[in-house]
């Protein structure tokens, strides 16, 4: 059999953990102590207004005419207009912070206002959006329900095609992968400070899909590994096998997923089209944790709900035979693991870097 | 193996690239002045209004009123009305009759610079104006308002004849059935005419005069025909918005100019073309043979789904294309080539092992195809729920009602359309051309399959 890679993903599994968790403590940290969460007027309530002209106005002007015109309190953002062929426009949108959605007349007297106090700028309407919060709050409850319910039939479907490998533990752990890649994915909405909204959904759901696709393709090779290696072959070695020979798919599958969404990405950069930014960036970023969570989270936790379950098995049938034998193998294997491990950590880490793995496609080419 | 023919793949490879320039470019023939459409390419496309600018927006019963299910339809058919009269005929309307919500959006008019959007949406939710007025003209005198309209609704009646026929029945107040007395006392044999804020809805003759406050109208002009069932419908749902005992608040709405629209399209343009290059080289490098194959499918998929959005073949309806869809397309475009992938690494597989090229395709694309099935129908699950749950009407309606950005929904359908016709191109046509054109003399080396070297 051809093989290119031979990562011992299970033994390195610890290592994988802590890269996981050690990012996400730190977005956690920085999300709870640096950079707050923004929701999108979509969940909250309120109301977004975004005006363009033409020609230069000190920023604080605009700010002042806005806020006499309205009661409301109005967070600004100001930015170029590339949209237009006028080289000298610009942006700013309105943020109403308030959570009830302005009335029609309200957005109207601050149009107004901008007319009049700017009568050569040709203030325009380029987009506005207002919400009601009772209505956020329910499409918010809407989305969750959703992301429940996928998660549910797919832990469902996984469970039924993959009873020879124990389907339900399967199923869980591509879950255990999926939510970490959601949270992946919130934390990338939250640490480049875009707020939460319908794209947020989109990609959760998006990657949801794409994640499962990645764990059911290493799961496929162990169920047909499974049958090839015969009953002799550890659950950790038919792991390992499987995931090394699926390596180059799913790497190369990652790639042109990538490619895909990376053009869309920088061409939204160059053009500076905030709604697709904030839907492609979150999605790569999905992407890579997505192909990264189903190798070294997903299976490597398999296999060890698998171990325990089967040392279970093994030991109650053992206990029924004979009470002595039972219990000392184990525990040397698992002292054996350990030294093996320390003494390979530094060589593996290398090689599960993404990198490298990445060179070492195109030299082998 | 049983050999598939040479020719297969190039009636196959024709026939896609014969699809992708089609629903790309379709097929219009001139005739005259008239530019006759025989298949829509992608100018045909309905944009949706984050592309083409546009409005949308929430009503709802002012005050929190329960509006019963005949008072939104009336709801409904006064914002139909309205739309109509505002020239604005390419809209959508969504009832959600359990929150008593009616959503609405349609596109920036484009031959209006100066387009007031908020002023279009405040003239949708003003309160109904109906005024019965006696002969057909705007200025005939002022008989009854909507206010003295009890209801409207449909009933079937027997005529003299014994045939059955599709009445509108109206029902006054107790002012209204005075008024409505004299009015038909007085023009007798006449016409009074139901005028809906500027427009006629309907303009009856008075066969009798009408006492008890009950009359119904008949369809149909000169004693002929009557009512079809929709028509009547329509009608009472007319009157019964002017006699509507709330008014309609905006609950939240959006503009989009058209200029920022377009812009974000040239960009997703842009970008699909880009991707499309990237995966070609991408594939040719790494897979070599199937790769390029692989290619030529991924263009026959991509050509699937834009005829899915355009409405190329006519039974499939058109679709409205919005930003998220057209994300949802570039996706499936990267995802697309994943079977292809799986099935070329399998072949790789078998060809280290040194089997005959036949015997490699057969074992690689056999023992591939589970993962594939598995893979996207997870993915399937995905699209269906997001096409479910955001769709106009979802299976969530009880629950959260009809969903006030349908931008998802747009996701949800290009991504199974690009699935659906990824089974289609990706596994089964691809597998077809490698296995017809492994039959080809000079592609019969192995390394093209990416075998080993010496071979």
């Amino acid at each position: 059999m051809r093989q290119k890679f031979h990562i011992d993903f299970i033994k390195n599994s610890k290592i994988f953990f802590c890269i996981s968790l050690g990012i996400m403590l730190v977005c956690l940290v920085l999300n709870i102590f640096l950079i707050p969460t923004r929701v999108d007027i979509q969940f909250t309530g309120g109301t977004i207004v975004k005006y363009s002209y033409s020609g230069d106005i000190k920023e604080k002007e605009i700010s002042s005419v806005a806020q006499k015109a309205t009661k409301d309190t109005i967070t600004f953002t100001y930015a170029e207009n590339l949209a237009s062929s006028d080289s000298n426009s610009h942006l700013v949108s309105l943020e109403f912070t308030n959570s009830k959605a302005i009335t029609v007349d309200e957005q109207d007297q601050v149009t107004e206002a901008f007319t009049e106090a700017f009568p050569k700028n040709n203030f325009k309407v380029e987009e506005s959006s207002s919400v009601d919060a009772s209505k956020g709050a329910n499409f918010f409850f809407k989305c969750l329900a959703a992301v429940i319910l996928a998660a549910v039939l797919i832990i469902g479907y996984v469970a039924i095609r993959f009873k020879k490998i124990g389907g339900m533990s399967a199923g869980v752990m591509a879950v255990v992968a999926l939510v970490h890649d959601l949270i992946i994915v919130y934390f990338v909405f939250a640490m480049f400070n875009m707020s939460l909204d319908d794209n947020f959904i989109a990609v959760i759901l998006m990657i949801l899909g794409y994640s499962v696709n990645d764990t059911i393709v290493v799961y496929d090779r162990i169920r047909e590994n499974r049958k090839k290696m015969g009953p002799k072959a550890t659950t950790a070695e038919v792991t390992n096998a499987s995931v090394n020979q699926c390596l180059t798919r799913t790497i190369c599958t990652t790639i042109t997923t990538m490619s895909a969404i990376g053009s869309v990405l920088v061409v939204a950069l160059i053009y500076n089209i905030d709604s697709i930014i904030s839907f492609a960036l979150p999605m790569m970023i999905g992407l890579v944790s997505g192909c990264y969570s189903s190798i070294c989270i997903a299976v490597p936790l398999w296999v060890k709900w698998k171990d325990h379950s089967d040392k279970k098995k093994a030991e109650k049938e053992q206990l029924k035979k004979s009470a002595k034998k039972s219990s000392k193998k184990p525990d040397e294997d698992k002292k054996e693991d350990k030294s093996d491990k320390k003494s390979q950590a530094k060589q593996t880490e290398d090689k599960s870097d993404k990198k490298s793995e990445k060179k070492k496609v195109s030299v082998e080419k | 193996m049983k050999r598939i023919g040479k020719w297969v793949f190039f009636v196959v490879f024709i026939l896609i690239l014969f699809f992708a320039y089609t629903s790309v470019f379709g097929i219009y023939s001139e005739y005259g002045d008239y530019t006759i459409t025989h298949v829509k390419g992608i100018q045909d496309i309905r944009w949706g209004i984050d592309i083409k600018g546009g409005v949308e927006a929430v009503f709802a019963p002012a005050d929190g009123i329960d509006a019963t299910d005949d008072q939104m339809n009336a709801v409904k058919s006064i914002i139909d009305l309205r739309l109509v009269n505002q020239n604005v005929t390419d809209y959508e309307l969504y009832p959600d009759f359990s929150n008593d919500r009616i959503t609405v959006r349609f596109p920036w008019k484009s031959d209006e610079a100066n387009y007031d959007p908020g002023e279009a949406i405040k003239e949708l939710a003003s309160t109904a104006q109906m005024v019965f007025r006696g002969g057909t003209e705007a200025d005939g005198e002022e008989l009854l308002t909507g206010k003295e309209v009890k209801r409207a609704y449909v009933s079937n009646i027997q005529t003299q004849n014994g045939e059955h026929q599709t009445v509108v029945n109206l029902e006054f107040s107790s002012e209204g059935k005075k008024k409505f007395a004299d009015a038909t006392s007085k023009y007798l044999n006449q016409r009074i005419s139901i005028w809906m804020d500027d427009t006629v809805i309907s303009s009856p003759e008075v066969n009798s005069v009408i006492e008890d406050g009950n009359c119904y109208i008949e369809g149909g002009s000169n004693g002929k025909g009557g009512f079809s069932a929709e028509d009547a419908t329509a009608l009472a749902n007319k009157i019964n918005a002017g006699a509507l005992p709330f008014n309609l608040k905006i609950e939240s709405y959006g503009t989009i100019s058209p200029s920022l629209g377009t812009y974000a399209l040239t960009a997703m343009g842009i970008a699909s073309v880009a991707a499309l290059c990237f995966i070609f080289l991408f594939m040719c490098i790494m897979y070599r043979l199937p790769g390029f194959v692989a290619f030529i499918a991924l263009l026959g998929q991509l050509a699937i789904s834009i005829m899915a959005v355009s409405g190329y073949f006519t039974v499939f309806q058109s679709f409205t294309m919005t930003i998220p869809g057209i994300a949802g397309m570039i996706l499936s475009i990267g995802m697309g080539v994943d079977a292809n992938i799986i099935t070329a690494e399998r072949i790789k597989d078998e060809l280290w092992t040194g089997k005959t090229l036949d015997g490699c395709i057969a074992n690689g694309t056999k023992s591939s195809l589970s993962a594939i099935i598995d893979g996207n129908i997870t993915i399937i699950i995905v699209a269906v729920i997001l096409i479910l749950v955001f769709g106009p009407a979802n299976i969530f309606s009880a629950l959260f009602g009809v969903s006030t950005t349908g931008l998802i929904y747009a996701f949800g359908y290009t991504l199974l359309v690009g699935v659906i016709a990824n089974f289609i191109m990706g596994v089964f046509a691809s597998r077809l051309m490698l296995r017809s054109v492994s039959g080809l003399k000079f592609l019969r080396n192995k390394r093209l399959y990416g075998g080993k070297k010496k071979s």
